[in-house]
């Protein structure tokens, strides 16, 4: 099997199991926030808070056994934009708050027959391309290179920050790895009390587990030196307006991970929800639910194309990386949902 | 209300407007019809002749791409390569470029197949050129139009000092069935450094390309590449070697300030 062709089943494999898995656990970032931070109930957010954890663990042990490399990945590339980052980061977190869910998410429910999901995806999907190269690049691009700073490292990442201040490669790699993978599992399973649910914390650590297993289909199976892949794992954004362009131009553009990865999530939780007898077809109630999906919708897909990920992108993903760059996104985007649940901007439920 | 008659003006003008319509219509295609190398000053120059063969050459290029800094591009030759009619040279230009020469092939007899791979840089949309001689004189054109959009993605340039410098690879088949031709991977890394880029300081930063590249097998010419700036970093070529032509086959790639390169892999016999 040819590497271009690993890459695509492995991305399929991968899409299978999160939709699975997102279906039976009902993974959400947006709503284990929600009930975290206004219910009071901390139990989604602490699977969340635990697949970080696993995500986090893999992937640094991948990198540090030689599998993988995630310099060549976007989150650890020299320049980032310190405007747009954190911005597209609280748009983001606010957008998955007015949605009722991310992008991921929306994924997940569409197949169980959650009909709004559809008005999330495609919003998303669009205003994410129309960022990225439509009609809003021209914006973007000038914005994006005025404010790109460099820190002067090799790579923006925390280990090569420790390095810098003379610490050795191996400790500086292993030692926050190890510091906030302890303290994040401490906290989701101890502090949050995940511990008394062994199926949601088991099924939250395989989540995590997928974006190492992403890495290495991407950037192990994926290598090649004629044609190698790009390395990537599991994100959300671009792969969801991926899609809809591949829908559209399939004869004359080839499928990559993404593209795949979001077929797999679509049909694993389709067969989660009919397995299950979950699916039933629900839609709107009122004319402004579909302004909030809509909008919702927009904001994740402006915001995660300015932010270059998602919840899922940069809070799992590039978090995995310990890239700086993506721990400044995933601290926007979940700003940008707090602001939407609680303070003078927040939103009624 | 009166109700509206077609009367013998209203007859007329649609008349008028029919036969304006027919004649646009007509007359249209005739515009439009120059063909792109028609268009291209450097390509009209080298085709010596008023009607080329155009449904020889196939391009297979992505119709939308993100990413202009490297377009995968495969030009496939429906044409024979015997030693006495076969395709000689092959010329592709990239319309919307600085400079438009992207590279120039010269085959032998020898490479089996008139098909190869590589990966081109492309400024914007526009339209890629194909040119092709037989060694009787005969022309063959194509043309293929690609959409380049923005991208997002912040590559790492290359470097002259790295140790990768002009690090080569070569792939060729372990093993061959009888009448198939070789198929050969090349890759070889080097910047490609147009001469259009500024460093972070403003300074052009100067043009330091590969300008050559030879394959032989057992001492015989296969395929002589010539690069321009428009031939993506880090060149990678995929050609072929016609069946029967088991032995050792040398590469050899050289820099505009004559550095060379070389490799060499073995073709197994069928």
């Amino acid at each position: 099997m040819s590497n271009t062709l690993w890459v695509l089943w492995g991305g399929f494999a991968i899409g299978l199991a999160f939709g699975a898995v997102g279906q039976r656990l009902e993974f959400c970032v947006a709503g284990g926030l929600r009930e975290w931070w206004r219910e009071g109930d901390p139990r989604r957010a602490a699977a969340v808070i635990l697949a970080m954890a696993t995500a986090l663990a893999g992937t640094q042990a991948l990198e540090a056994a030689g599998y993988i490399d995630t310099g060549q990945s976007i989150y650890l590339q020299p320049g980032f934009s310190w405007l747009l980052m954190p911005l597209g980061g609280l748009l983001f977190g606010y957008g998955m708050i007015l949605a009722r869910g991310c992008g991921a998410r929306a994924l997940v429910l569409l197949p169980d027959g959650n009909l709004r999901s559809l008005v999330v995806l495609l919003c998303l999907g669009i205003s994410a391309y129309a960022m990225l190269t439509g009609v809003l690049a021209p914006l973007r691009l000038p914005v994006a290179e005025a404010t790109t700073v460099s820190p002067g490292l090799p790579r923006p990442g925390l280990p090569d920050l420790l390095e810098s201040f003379g610490l050795g490669a191996a400790p500086s790699r292993a030692g926050p790895t190890l510091l906030v993978a302890a303290a994040l599992g401490w906290l989701a399973l101890a502090k949050l009390r995940l511990w008394r649910k062994p199926v949601q914390a088991v099924g939250a650590a395989a989540v995590g587990a997928l974006v190492p297993l992403g890495w290495l289909v991407t950037g192990y199976f994926g290598d090649d030196d004629f044609e190698p892949a790009r390395v990537e794992s599991l994100t959300f954004v671009a792969p969801i307006g991926d899609a809809i362009q591949y829908l559209m131009l399939s004869t004359g553009i080839s499928a990559g991970f993404g593209v795949t990865v979001v077929g797999g999530v679509l049909l694993g939780s389709l067969a989660a929800s009919l397995a299950s007898r979950d699916f039933e077809l629900r839609s709107f109630e009122k004319p402004n639910d579909l302004l909030r999906s809509g909008g919702g919708g927009l904001l994740m897909g402006t915001g995660g194309a300015l932010a270059l990920g998602c919840s899922i992108g940069q809070g799992l993903t590039g978090f995995s990386t310990l890239s700086l760059p993506s721990l400044l996104a995933l601290a926007a985007i979940w700003l940008g949902a707090l602001t939407a649940l609680r303070g003078p901007l927040r939103l009624r439920d | 209300m009166r109700k509206p008659r077609f009367s013998r003006f209203h007859f007329n003008l649609s008349i008028v407007v029919a036969s304006a319509a027919w004649l646009f219509a007509a007359a249209a295609p005739a515009v439009a019809q120059r063909a792109p190398w028609e268009r291209m000053e450097a390509a009209a120059k080298l085709l010596d002749v008023a009607a080329p063969k155009t449904d020889a050459i196939r391009l297979d290029l992505p119709a939308v791409t993100q990413d202009g800094s490297a377009v995968p591009l495969t030009v496939t030759i429906d044409h024979p390569m015997t030693a006495d009619h076969y395709i000689e040279s092959l010329h592709l230009f990239a319309s919307g470029n600085p400079s438009p020469e992207v590279a120039e092939f010269s085959f032998s007899p020898l490479a089996g197949e008139a098909r190869l791979s590589t990966r081109i840089r492309l400024d914007g949309t526009q339209n890629v050129i194909a040119l092709a001689r037989t060694n009787r004189g005969e022309w063959l054109a194509g043309a293929r139009e690609v959409r380049v959009t923005v991208s997002g993605c912040l590559t790492q340039a290359g470097a002259f000092d790295g140790d990768d410098f002009m690090r080569t690879r070569v792939r060729a088949p372990n093993r061959l069935r009888r009448g198939e031709a070789a198929e050969i991977r090349t890759l070889i890394n080097h910047p490609m450094e147009t001469g259009l880029r500024k460093d972070a300081d403003g300074q052009a930063v100067p043009e330091r390309i590969l300008t050559e590249f030879r394959a032989r097998v057992a001492g015989q010419p296969v395929i002589h590449a010539k690069f321009h700036r428009a031939v993506a970093a880090n060149p990678y070529l995929l050609f072929h070697v016609a069946p029967g032509q088991a032995g050792t086959l040398d590469l050899e790639w050289t820099e505009d300030t004559g550095k060379t390169a070389t490799a060499t892999a073995e073709i197994p016999a069928a």
